[in-house]
């Protein structure tokens, strides 16, 4: 069997906030309309932690830039989603999502195939509201 | 770790985990299962912290979710309609997708090059308006990486 190589993410933040990074308003651009979403990001500056486990316990990492662009499409029916016990509504359409990115890391650099050999196993895009703007609403 | 390692791990523990790998295969993930399944499971913070971790116009995590870490997973280890938002107090655009493919590393110092797969990464963006540690109301926009 092979090993996992690389794990990169910007790591979980004292407060608890998992892999998740503010970013320039320009990264997305969504037109639920027509089912689409472009989410871009150019060298964002995250770690590489070489595996699963070790991102998730917080164990050495080195400094990784990375880049990509994600692309959602495909048109399906609006679902609806209201869950009251975990203060959220929102309607979502599920579609596919193609990606195409690059990273470097002090050892590595990493230049994936083009976004149309990419697939998901699952995709969606939507409009949301959740904790104090679900319960204000 | 593959889907069904996913679920197997889940129905063992009775606590299901989720993960994002940009570049992996099977062994680092079955190592990874049997550290998962150690009965570790408390929500851990990073050693390393980030910048501006205690600007008081950070959003709010979501609270946290079934396997212990502020985030859902979707279809993975969550219902399909799971909340794929990993910040709440937050009203806006999200987007979310599992995508694999294909990825060339090239060693830095030697040049020799491997394609490599890249298994189920977990892309979402948020975009709209947030409330804040501080509660104030502000747009912004994140992602999950």
């Amino acid at each position: 069997m092979a090993a996992q190589l690389d794990d990169m993410n910007p790591g979980i933040s004292l407060t608890g906030l998992f892999w998740t990074m503010a970013l320039p308003e320009e990264s997305v651009e969504v037109d639920l309309g027509k089912g689409r979403a472009e989410f871009r990001v150019e060298r964002a500056k995250i770690q590489d932690y070489g595996t699963f486990v070790n991102s998730l316990f917080g164990g050495p990492s080195e400094p990784a830039t990375v880049s990509f662009e994600v692309h959602w499409a495909g048109r399906s029916p609006r679902q609806r989603v209201v869950d009251s016990a975990g203060e959220m509504e929102g309607q979502f359409i599920r579609n596919a999502a193609t990606m195409e990115w690059s990273a470097t890391t002090a050892k590595y650099e990493f230049v994936s195939q083009p976004a149309g050999t990419s697939s998901s196993l699952f995709a969606e895009i939507g409009h949301e509201r959740n904790g104090a703007f679900f319960r204000d609403r | 770790m593959n889907l069904a390692q996913l679920a197997s791990l889940r129905r063992r523990r009775g606590r299901p985990l989720s993960r994002r790998h940009f570049v992996r295969s099977a062994t680092g993930a079955f190592a990874a299962g049997a550290a998962l399944t150690s009965g570790v499971w408390t929500p851990f913070v990073s050693a390393h912290e980030r910048e501006h971790d205690h600007d008081p116009a950070n959003p709010v995590p979501l609270p946290i979710g079934s396997f212990g870490f502020h985030v859902n997973a979707p279809v993975f280890l969550d219902p399909v309609d799971a909340d794929p938002s990993t910040i709440t107090d937050f009203q806006g655009f999200t987007g979310l997708a599992y995508i694999s493919g294909m990825v060339s590393r090239t060693d830095r110092r030697t040049q020799a090059k491997v394609e490599l797969p890249f298994l189920s990464s977990d892309m979402r963006f948020m975009e709209g308006e947030y409330r804040g540690f501080d509660g104030r109301v502000r747009r912004g926009t994140f992602g999950f990486i």
